[in-house]
């Protein structure tokens, strides 16, 4: 290297001339695993990102600095990706219809309009 | 200051020292880490150690009157701190760090859990905030050594070295105190002695379950002095380094 | 501007997008609808963001080299736990990002290689020198702050896995931000010596600062397109006015003073005049010929160089990999 890094920890290392080939190897790939994180006890696990690591155990030491250095946190899971079973989003379509299916909603039982019309036409009575 | 109120601060301020120096040794790895979300874990690590000696140079300033952390962390010259020599080592290759931090972490642990029931309030609260994140690195080093001890013959090698290139300043690390036997006595901290026994026990089980070699001490005064302010060769440029910008002005603020 | 936009590989598209496929696929972004990994999508969308977010990724990562000159350095325990704090959340949004870029299918260590041999490009603005305790300021206040004008745009595009590292960079970008902020006018509203190692690190960071947003965008077809498909989402010009309405007051109210004597705000449109930054130097520079360029690459294949042990005794030869799916 030409210029003397402006970096004390360079100054000290170092560094490869540029014309050095470096390449990752295709092996350096290590698998993935999905993190799920608990803000507070009583409440869900979200899904917050993935980490790169050889098994869970070390996925697990690093999702706590990932995923946790900050906020609150009260506990971490840790799946592998590859045993997660993603939907296909072209199967979506099984779901089109189910915002429709409103007999599984409080809304359409309406009994206001009845009782209004029943006390209505009640004769006239005293109300005590 | 009553000679035990003296011992109390020496502690501290050994404690402090020891933390500063590791924690700004590992910062060094902040951004260029052997892979990214370990990068991030040593650094938020490193933050932590820096963290804790802050909160203990806060407590000398408070209630022994020493001047206040920024001062007095940023002001000293090698002599005055009172670190072992272990943690001022220079930074080395990945394997010399994390050795170290494996080393000096599960004395950490030990020390702390000792210090959990101290006479002395103020430390035994200390103890018990700091019990979390000692936990963390300890959990951290501990699968680190494990999984690179039975990976590669590469990695063994890496590990084996860097043990034997550190273990005289680990010992080392377990110097007496210059106070130990007024502590012991008044429930402050039960020594050096008993911490080093403490921890040579879980570090000897666990370096043969990674089946990496103990190795031989040949001079017991490798690595020691450095509580009583002998240092090695690097423990001043990392303190002219660490202070450069503070000192171009250490009554501003920065 | 994390690579030039327009500075790139031409891989050919070798088939004609569906057309109804493409149609039904601009209608979703069209209704703001999100794009996930494993959706249809056209091959120059695929490819676009690919570059973009691995472009971004890699300033992240090398945008931890400036600051990082001074990590060994902060003067107290304030700004040592600051900077400590910051550059590390450098490596986590790169973190992010990365993530983000390997579920449209290409491998982390792949861009790390494009990365190291010179083939991906960064943001410009790290490619030069932090000369000073003050430029750390400076990077941390204005750069974050430019950084921050176009992760908010971005983080309302259409592909879903960088929208979610984009909400999460955007949160701690504030604490970036703030803290750059804080030790800046420190350094402004401190001694002489303090004012004036600010003032000279304005000068010097003034430019690439201007160059952030990279040059005027023309209209192009290229640039209105991904503006359809929401992977562009304000354009250059519009950032780049949105900063200096932003933070020139914040750097005037502390009686700093800008390399640029024609910079002034027209009132009545709200539009910021400016000296036209030097377009040459930037191309020079986003080429390879810029002051830090050689030392950024050096450091990243002494970090891949001296690493490599480490991860090979990470690697397991008999697990499947998997792209990412989120």
């Amino acid at each position: 290297m030409e210029n003397i890094s402006l970096d004390p920890r360079f100054q000290r290392a170092k560094l490869p001339e540029l014309d050095e080939e470096v390449i990752l190897n295709a092996s350096d790939s290590f698998v993935t695993f999905e993190v799920f994180h608990q803000k507070k006890k009583g409440t869900h696990h979200s899904h917050v990102g993935i980490v790169h690591a050889p098994n869970a155990e070390m996925a697990m030491v690093f999702a706590k600095e990932q995923f946790a250095r900050r906020g609150a946190t009260s506990n971490l899971w840790i799946v592998e990706s590859s045993n997660v079973l993603a939907m296909d989003y072209t199967d979506s379509d099984i779901f089109d219809t189910t915002p429709d299916k409103q007999h599984r909603e409080a809304g359409i039982y309406k009994t206001r309009d009845k009782i209004e019309k029943y006390q209505a036409e009640l004769p006239n009575t005293k109300q005590d | 200051m009553s000679e035990l109120n003296n011992a109390k601060a020496e502690l501290i301020n050994y404690l402090a020292d020891s933390l500063l120096i590791l924690g700004h040794r590992n910062g060094e790895w902040t951004g260029i880490g052997p892979v990214i979300e370990e990068d991030i874990a040593f650094g938020s690590m490193a933050q932590d150690k820096v963290g804790q000696a802050r909160q203990l140079y806060e407590l000398l300033h408070s209630d022994f009157g020493y001047s206040e952390p920024d001062t007095f962390a940023f002001t000293r010259t090698a002599e005055q701190f009172k670190c072992p020599q272990l943690v001022e080592l220079p930074i080395g290759d990945y394997a010399f760090s994390l050795m170290r931090h494996f080393l000096f972490d599960q004395a950490d642990l030990i020390r702390f859990e000792m210090l959990s029931s101290s006479s002395f309030v103020q430390l035994n609260q200390f103890a018990n905030k700091f019990k979390g994140e000692i936990k963390y690195h300890v959990f951290h080093a501990n699968t680190w050594i494990k999984q690179l001890s039975k990976a590669t013959d590469e990695s063994k090698i890496m590990l084996q070295t860097a043990l034997d290139a550190l273990w005289p300043y680990a010992f080392a690390m377990f110097e007496p105190g210059p106070n130990d036997a007024l502590l012991i006595e008044n429930g402050v901290f039960d020594g050096e002695k008993a911490l080093y026994d403490k921890w040579f026990e879980t570090i000897s089980t666990l370096l043969n379950t990674y089946q990496l070699n103990i190795p031989n001490i040949s001079d017991e005064t490798i690595g020691r002095g450095g509580r009583y302010g002998y240092h090695t060769e690097y423990l001043q440029p990392l303190l002219t380094e660490m202070t450069e910008v503070f000192t171009i002005d250490p009554s501003a603020e920065w | 501007m994390y690579g030039g936009g327009f500075i790139g590989e031409a891989e050919k598209q070798t088939q004609q997008d569906d057309p109804k496929l493409l149609a039904e696929f601009e209608a979703k972004i069209a209704k703001g609808e999100k794009i996930e990994p494993k959706d249809w999508m056209p091959f120059d969308y695929r490819k676009q963001l690919i570059r973009m977010i691995e472009q971004h990724a890699h300033s992240e990562i090398i945008g931890a080299l400036p600051e990082g000159t001074w990590v060994t350095r902060a003067p107290g325990f304030k700004r040592k736990l600051a900077i400590m704090a910051k550059v590390q959340d450098e490596i986590g949004h790169a973190q992010l990002l990365y993530s983000a870029a390997e579920t449209l299918g290409k491998p982390r260590e792949q861009m790390l290689n494009d990365l190291i041999s010179g083939k991906s490009k960064y943001s410009n603005v790290f490619n030069y020198p932090a000369d000073t305790w003050a430029d750390v300021t400076v990077i941390g206040f204005l750069i974050d702050a430019a950084a921050i004008v176009n992760q908010v745009a971005n983080s309302k595009g259409s592909y879903g896995p960088y929208c979610r590292a984009l909400e999460r960079i955007c949160y701690e970008e504030a604490f970036h931000l703030k803290q750059g902020h804080d030790a800046f006018v420190a350094l402004a509203t401190g001694t002489p010596i303090q004012r004036d190692m600010v003032q000279q690190a304005l000068n010097r960071w003034w430019e690439p600062i201007m160059h952030f947003f990279g040059p005027s965008d023309k209209m192009s077809v290229h640039s209105e397109k991904l503006m359809r498909w929401k992977v562009k989402m304000a354009s250059n010009d519009d950032m780049r006015q949105q900063f200096l309405s932003t933070y020139i007051p914040k750097i005037w109210e502390l009686g700093l003073t800008l390399p640029d004597a024609a910079l002034v705000k027209d009132e009545t449109s709200g539009k910021w005049t400016f000296t036209e930054p030097d377009w040459d130097e930037f191309f020079k520079v986003i080429n390879g010929d810029g002051p830090c360029n050689a030392e950024r690459l050096a450091v990243r294949k002494w970090a891949e160089q001296t690493g490599r042990w480490v991860r090979q005794a990470l690697t397991q030869p008999g697990k499947q990999y998997v792209t990412p799916f989120a």
